[in-house]
């Protein structure tokens, strides 16, 4: 599915990656946990195709595709999808007809037709539904006047509408309570299956006993210092990270 | 030091027309006035940005001959046509309602006729609107709205202004709207061309509202892009009179717009909204003017522009408060949103304050695409001129959505659309 290979990237002429690898095959959910700073939004970033972030070094390959040489539209309708850290508010566009002309711009790409206006309604309450958005948040403008909460249940509801192949979920489960995280688990899991894969960014273990991943890797000063299975985010919970040799405050940013 | 250029004696030249005697009068003195007018340059201060578009050969000065039709569906409404300054009388579809005359100059008899001149130019501040005495000057045929006490219009009033431009020349549309107290009217002035010859529209428009009468004014610059066009429009508001405007103007080689206003009784109210957006080469120019001549008046101005390719867009706004004109209010925005580092946008409020006891609030920022929106948009599949053609209409949609008139405000979010669109493409 996704092969990164020695990856760099710098954000003003500040290198922020520095050398990352990591192999995610079809149906496999890797958690991404680190400090503060260490590198994380950055990488979701990168793979999105943020270009204020230059590459300077790696390479990385979607489905035998070179990821980086696409642009960042064609990398959504290829199936990226990163639910964004801190989602961004325009008013003026209605979630409605943001959602409506990202959908139909993807499946146009799939040689499919737009979808009428009365399907997409269907389907678009459908997916607030189960994300426990009311419906009035699809007139909205987007993410406009948003709590927290809702802005991050309003990425999980475009994943969902958009069945990406690889999902990158950046920090969705910071700032959440109980039931709102619960929400957003049951929508990743909803998606799970053999011929998708995740890739979670978090802060905390809590969210990956709703979402059992595969792998866990931790990220740190812009490099992978460590991959394990779940058991690894349960030691890291215990211990903190300064068993791996990281100074936490050093790096936050 | 070289001689100011004047206007060429042409323009000065009086057309056919078949006028009354007074309003013939009239136009003949004008023509007179404007015999050697010298022509606003760099250093005429409400000129400054756009008298370099002002390229008023004299080929421009031949009355445009008026051949074909433009055919502009305009819904359940009423309608008049003006066709390069003369009314199309047979193309009209006018309401039979008591209190309501809609004539045109030419067919006014004479006591009618003097009671018109007296009016006009009453609602305009001629020092400020260099080129409306040439629109007076070139008098052809002139439309009269009036409206008397409590009479109202039930449907929206289109006037459209066409300019057929298969050989160069000019056109002068005139609109005299006198509404009767408590009257109410929803006027759409309308601007449109076809062919493609260069061709002067230098049109004037003038609105008195009695007491209490309240006028929505819809005016849409869609001339094509070989019309220079120069326009004006003047209000006077009496006691509790309210004006809404909502000015939405797409760019060409010099479009100009003048709105003066004001309140010149207690309680009279304005709301001016206004939209413009230039690409390529294109130029647009909004100078308004709302004087507060009246104690409790309010105004409110909003206008937005967008600016792409290497095109300018200028908007200045001017406040005056008079002395006497305590308890005013007046608030003014004005927006501006530069799609390319080579458009230019120069925005200018401009506040005369003079009584003490006011409400006055402006702003006027410039600014650019934000990039973390785009962003957001393209990293969910929408194409770049899709998601740029989003956020630039989310700019302007509020302006847009206000606009009062359902099948106007459809039509021209539509058109505003492909228009923004084309500029990304252009890239
Ligand atoms: N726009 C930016 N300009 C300069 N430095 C940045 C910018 N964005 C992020 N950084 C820096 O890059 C580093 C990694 O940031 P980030 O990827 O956001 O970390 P994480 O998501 O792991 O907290 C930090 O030191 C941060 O300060
Ligand atoms: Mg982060």
């Amino acid at each position: 599915m996704l092969s990164i290979k020695n990856l760099h990237a710098a954000i003003e002429g500040k290198e922020i990656l520095k050398g990352i690898d990591l192999e995610v095959k079809p149906g496999e959910v890797h958690a991404i946990m680190g400090p503060n700073g260490s590198g994380k939004s950055t990488l979701s970033q990168v793979l999105a195709g943020n270009d204020s972030y230059e590459v300077t070094g790696g390479e990385v390959i979607l489905d035998g595709k070179n990821l980086l040489e696409m642009e960042t539209e064609e990398r959504a309708r290829e199936g990226v999808f990163l639910a964004f850290q801190y989602p961004v508010e325009i008013p003026g566009v209605s979630n409605l007809q943001f959602l409506k002309t990202a959908l139909n711009s993807i499946r146009k790409h799939h040689g499919q037709n737009e979808i009428n206006a009365v399907e997409f309604m269907k389907l678009a309450r459908e997916k607030a539904r189960q994300v426990n958005l009311d419906e009035s948040f699809l007139k909205r403008g987007v993410n406009e006047g948003f709590s927290g909460g809702e802005k991050k249940r309003n990425e999980i509801m475009q994943m969902l509408l958009m069945e990406p192949k690889l999902a990158i979920l950046d920090e969705t489960d910071s700032g959440l309570d109980i039931d709102a995280l619960k929400t957003v688990a049951d929508g990743v899991n909803a998606l799970r299956s053999p011929d998708r894969s995740v890739i979670m960014v978090t802060h905390y273990q809590r969210l990956l006993s709703y979402i059992v991943p595969d792998y866990v890797h931790v990220l740190a000063g812009g490099r992978i210092i460590k991959s394990g299975g779940r058991e690894l985010a349960l030691e890291l919970e215990a211990k903190g990270y300064g068993w791996l040799g990281i100074n936490e405050t050093a790096t936050a940013g | 030091m070289t001689a100011l250029a004047t206007l060429a004696p042409e323009f000065a030249s009086v057309p056919d027309s078949t006028l009354p005697g007074p309003l013939q009068r009239y136009r003949d003195n004008a023509a007179k006035a404007i015999a050697g007018m010298a022509m606003p340059t760099r250093r005429t201060e409400n000129w400054k940005y756009s008298s370099r578009h002002l390229q008023l050969d004299t080929a421009l000065a031949a009355p445009l001959a008026a051949t074909g039709t433009i055919s502009t569906d305009i819904g359940d409404a009423y309608r008049i046509v003006i066709r390069n300054g003369v009314i199309a009388a047979d193309e009209s579809r006018l309401p039979a309602i008591d209190g309501i005359e809609i004539v045109r100059f030419a067919d006014l008899d004479e006591v009618n006729a003097q009671k018109i001149v007296e009016q006009l130019d009453g609602a305009l501040d001629t020092a400020a609107l260099q080129f409306a005495p040439l629109n007076s000057a070139r008098l052809q045929d002139g439309l009269l709205v009036r409206l008397a006490s409590n009479a109202r219009l039930d449907k929206p009033l289109f006037v459209l202004c066409q300019t057929l431009a298969e050989h160069s020349g000019s056109a002068h549309p005139r609109i005299l709207v006198d509404a009767g107290s408590h009257s109410e009217l929803t006027l759409v002035e309308q601007h449109e061309s076809q062919g493609d010859a260069p061709a002067l529209v230098n049109a004037v428009t003038e609105l008195n509202l009695a007491a209490g009468a309240q006028v929505t004014y819809v005016r849409l610059s869609l001339d094509g892009t070989t019309v220079n066009h120069i326009g004006a429009t003047g209000v006077r508001l009496a006691a509790n009179a309210r004006f809404d405007s909502h000015c939405v103007g797409f760019g060409g080689p010099l479009r100009r717009h003048d709105l003066q206003i004001r309140l010149q009784e207690a309680g009279a109210e304005c709301r001016l909204n206004g939209v413009t957006v230039t690409l390529g080469e294109q130029h647009y120019d909004n100078h308004t003017v709302i004087e507060h001549v009246a104690p409790h008046c309010n105004s409110e101005e909003t206008y937005r522009c967008i600016a792409a390719g290497k095109s300018h867009a200028i908007f200045n706004g001017r406040i005056l408060i008079h002395r006497d004109a305590q308890k005013s209010v007046a608030e003014m925005s004005n927006k501006n949103l530069l799609l390319s580092s080579e458009a230019e946008i120069d925005t200018k409020p401009e506040l005369e304050i003079y009584a003490d006891d006011v409400k006055c609030a402006h702003g006027a920022t410039i600014g650019q695409l934000d990039a973390e929106s785009l962003f957001y948009l393209v990293s969910r599949g929408i194409g770049r001129t899709e998601a740029g053609t989003l956020l630039s209409m989310a700019f302007i949609n509020e302006l847009v959505q206000q606009i009062p008139v359902e099948s106007v405000k459809d039509a021209i979010e539509q058109r505003l659309i492909d228009f923004i669109e084309t500029t990304f493409q252009e890239v």
